[in-house]
């Protein structure tokens, strides 16, 4: 973590188009939001797993694991989308400007908010597990299309993704070498931070059945 | 070339601070797993 960041800040070149060193932020949004999809995906397929299986009390640990990685996930789409602001405030003059992929990052924030809500509001730990559940697989086709889709769709000011509409990675080797390393940090990072939480949800739940 | 100092030191604290914390959780978790 340390080398892709000292390499992100004094290693990579400055990227052609950008105001000052603004694209060094890309090092940080780029991967954060990748890990927010890949947190959304996991949960989606955690909550899969629980609602097609034999609905075990083991399988109580894959509907943790779905809520850890939203919890998570929620954590990296907020960093994502304020480092984008703060991006779009050097770049485009003002931090919100409604492009369709903030649109899109707001939208993903409130859906995954309102699984929080949904798993808030309801005491019985089977109902909650199933419904939250099957908000979850849901989130399989809602994330892709607001991720990938919805920006895609109308006029964006957002930069080419780093793989474009071709299909083609049109990145200086250095900086892709950067965002590659950075991306797979995050992703350990990402499934670390979930593998603690969700032994944290079992102990949490051992000692509820404990004292019941 | 090369963003400014202060940044990249910004930041190298927030991670390895991150990092530094995970490492002590999973050390306590590890502790309270292993408690009967």
């Amino acid at each position: 973590m340390a080398a892709v960041i000292w390499a992100a800040f004094h290693w990579a070149p400055l990227a052609a188009g950008f105001k000052g060193e603004s694209s060094r932020i890309l090092f940080f949004h780029v991967p954060m939001a990748w890990v927010s999809f890949v947190a959304f995906m996991t949960a989606g397929v955690q909550s899969a797993r629980y609602l097609f299986g034999s609905r075990t009390p083991q399988d109580a640990q894959l509907d943790r694991s779905a809520a850890a990685a939203v919890e998570i996930g929620l954590v990296f789409a907020t960093l994502a989308t304020v480092t984008g602001a703060i991006w779009a405030r050097i770049m485009w003059g003002s931090y919100w400007n409604w492009d369709p992929r903030q649109s899109g990052i707001v939208v993903v924030l409130l859906y995954y908010a309102a699984y929080e809500a949904l798993r808030q509001a309801i005491a019985d730990e089977e109902v909650r597990a199933r419904l939250s559940a099957a908000y979850g697989v849901l989130g399989l086709v809602v994330s892709p299309f607001l991720y990938f889709v919805l920006p895609r769709l109308g006029f964006s000011l957002h930069p080419e993704p780093v793989i474009n509409a071709q299909g083609k990675m049109e990145v200086e080797a250095r900086m892709l070498t950067v965002l590659l390393a950075s991306s797979s940090g995050f992703t350990v990072l990402f499934y670390w931070m979930h593998s603690l939480r969700c032994r944290l949800g079992a102990i949490a739940a051992r000692r509820l059945e404990e004292e019941n | 070339m090369g963003g400014p100092v202060w940044v990249t030191a910004v930041n190298l604290v927030i991670w390895t601070g991150l990092v530094l914390w995970l490492l002590r959780l999973d050390r306590r978790i590890r502790e309270l797993e292993r408690e009967p």
